[in-house]
């Protein structure tokens, strides 16, 4: 013992010291999204970016301070989806993409790893925070997913006040909605072999979040508003339990982003977990084969955050990029937009 | 090898209550589905065409919780979900809370077919239909006597499998392998009796009550929906089958009596896999079902 050399010694007591204090203190972390696929690098100046990430952060540090002051990741994802719900930069709550009839039309949910239990609304057009009405509807009904004017009058048996639709339109998204209806009539000029209605628009950006509490829960929240000049009640992966939401204590919680026809159809959130669960690949290993395996293979774009029970964090995207921020009570913080994260 | 199964919903189905009529008329509607949808494959069909004529024929059909007959919401009104699932190349189409389309799942194969989507939900999905040249038809073509008299029953608080025959309170369904192999799978179901305007099962979501996959399993669920869709119970079969090699009865067995059961849920399903095999299980009293293959089997059962 007492020829081992000293630099050894000092490494195995700063383990032993670790190991310790992480035994004391269970990990808490928390990993938001804001939409894959969201903005070009070209058409980004440093003003926007700044804003950006100003919202990412705002919201990644909402959810962590509920997880740092001992609430549970129900809480922490519900604190920052709500966060970019209320931001209108992000495709979700105010500042939402517009219809085709140019409404915002909201869909939400969230997942509760413990249980497992869920809740989700789509098609709504009067509900401030979706994400709280999805919760609702978990904690307050037996059913999993309400749609349209029937999850409204659930939303104002609960007492939740409803707002004018006038509220979720901002200048940014009435403009998109006027691009995308010009590029729809230049489309339909040619020979459309499906009906055209806009989904290649460039507003991909969900939100979503993923936490681990100190009680070892994991929990996944997802919000958006969809397609820019969609129609037909359409309705994408967010609100859908498997596809773009998924919680399980067992395995992982996962948030998506992207095209969500793709994630529907690959059942994408859910998959992840099975491939950890059944294939006993790591969280990495999972969110690599379902976002570059199989979406990719699809066809498909798009991201995802996944967390697991050990506190481990992807976040993996084949967009362009993916506007994330992840932080955990290991001292990481990081704040991501593109390929490389930058800054911290 | 092409094989087809068919389901008429699963729950609380008391021997006592059934009368012999009415059984007659359960057993004669699902045999009709069946082999509808199995002359689509003996001539050849795809097993896509085999599991939408046979879905057809349950919605067209009044004692069947889908299409007209359908469980009426708490408001009195019929609203109506689906969704067909093509396991070639994972395509997928689904409607949910339409209250004016009479094939619901033709509707549902259109939006696969014919938009870019999956799912379309309420006014926005019938008026996608009648860009589609479908004939909208009023509410009340879908409501009969005995949905009308199930839903007062409900609402006075009483259980009505005591008071008035019974009828499916599940769903309909249909799983078919073609003899080129391709698996597909369909749902369809007015929901539950005295639902909550809005409320959707897991019948309309991909994974849950409906899933489709080539050379993996096609499933159709039927039961507590809810929990269906918290287990996403479809796609659990198929990953159950593709990851840990678990044969398709293994999966459905595992899904309905270990994680249903200890989610508190109960209800029923049909399966197909890649070679044909039909596993037709579930974990209430009675589900109303149908199989048949090109091997000679053919069978309605109840209990």
């Amino acid at each position: 013992m007492s020829r081992r050399p000293p630099a050894l010694l000092c490494l195995a007591l700063l383990a032993a010291a670790a190991a310790a204090s992480a035994g004391a203190e269970p990990l808490i972390a928390i990993a938001i999204h804001g939409g894959a696929g969201v903005i070009e690098p070209s058409k980004m100046t440093p003003a926007k970016e700044a804003s950006y990430r100003a919202g990412l952060a705002a919201a990644l540090d909402a959810g962590y301070a509920v997880l740092e002051r001992g609430g549970s990741s129900l809480d922490a994802v519900t604190a920052a989806v709500r966060t970019m719900e209320d931001d209108p930069q992000f495709n979700a709550g105010r500042g939402a993409v517009l219809n085709h009839e140019g409404d915002a039309e909201l869909d939400a949910a969230i997942m509760d790893g413990r249980g497992p239990r869920a809740g989700a609304v789509a098609a709504v057009r009067h509900v401030k925070n979706p994400i709280e009405l999805a919760r609702l509807v978990m904690e307050k009904s037996p059913h999993v997913l309400l749609v349209a004017e029937g999850a409204e009058d659930f939303a104002l048996e609960q007492g939740v006040v409803l707002v004018p639709r006038s509220y979720f339109r901002v200048p940014a998204r009435e403009r998109e909605l006027e691009e995308e209806r010009r590029a729809e009539s230049a489309r339909q000029k040619g020979t459309p072999t499906t009906r055209a209605d806009g989904a290649d628009g460039n507003s991909m950006g969900t939100v979503g979040a993923v936490a681990l509490d100190r009680a070892g829960n994991l929990a996944a929240a997802t919000s958006t508003g969809g397609l820019t000049n969609k129609r037909w009640g359409r309705v994408g992966d967010s609100p859908l339990i498997g596809a773009g939401t998924y919680a399980n204590n067992r395995t992982c919680a996962v948030s998506g982003t992207g095209q969500g026809e793709y994630f529907i159809r690959q059942v994408i959130a859910y998959d992840v977990c099975a491939l950890i669960e059944y294939r006993q690949l790591s969280l990495a290993q999972a969110a690599h084969e379902v976002i570059h395996g199989k979406l990719q293979r699809a066809g498909g774009e798009g991201g995802l955050i996944a967390l697991d029970p050990a506190g481990d964090i992807a976040m993996d995207f084949n967009s362009v990029g993916m506007f994330r921020g992840a932080r955990d009570s290991r001292g990481l913080r990081e704040i991501g937009m593109y390929r490389e994260t930058k800054g911290k | 090898m092409y094989a087809i199964a068919v389901h008429g919903g699963a729950g609380a189905v008391p021997r006592a209550s059934l009368s012999a009529e009415r059984e007659r008329a359960y057993r004669a509607g699902l045999e009709a589905a069946l082999d509808g949808g199995y002359a689509v494959l003996e001539r050849g069909g795809s097993s896509l065409d085999a599991v939408a004529a046979a879905v057809r024929i349950l919605e067209d059909d009044g004692a069947f919780n889908a299409g007209r007959g359908a469980a009426l919401t708490r408001d009195g009104a019929a609203e109506l979900d689906a969704a067909i699932m093509d396991g070639r190349q994972m395509r997928a189409g689904a409607v949910a809370s339409v209250r004016h389309v009479k094939n619901p799942i033709e509707l549902a194969r259109r939006v696969m077919e014919k938009s870019r989507h999956v799912l379309l939900v309420g006014s926005g999905a019938e008026e996608f239909a009648l860009e589609e040249q479908f004939t909208l038809v009023p509410n009340h073509y879908f409501r009969t006597a005995e949905r009308i008299e199930q839903l007062e029953f409900e609402r006075r608080g009483q259980r009505v499998s005591d008071l008035v025959p019974p009828a499916p309170q599940g769903t309909v369904g249909a799983v078919a392998r073609d003899a080129d192999g391709n698996l597909a799978a369909a749902t369809s179901t007015g929901g539950l009796t005295n639902k909550r305007p809005g409320r959707v099962g897991d019948s309309p979501i991909v994974g849950a009550g409906t899933y489709a996959k080539n050379g993996v399993c096609a499933v159709s669920a039927t039961g507590h929906g809810e929990y269906f869709i918290r287990a996403v119970a479809a796609h659990h079969v198929c990953a159950a089958v593709e990851y840990r090699g678990l044969t398709l009865q293994q999966a459905v067995h595992e899904l309905l009596h270990d994680i249903l059961r200890g989610l508190g849920g109960d209800g029923g399903l049909i399966a197909v896999n890649r070679d044909g095999q039909l596993v037709l299980e579930f974990s209430t009293e009675g589900m109303f079902r149908g199989a048949r293959d090109a091997r000679g089997l053919r069978e309605i059962a109840i209990y």
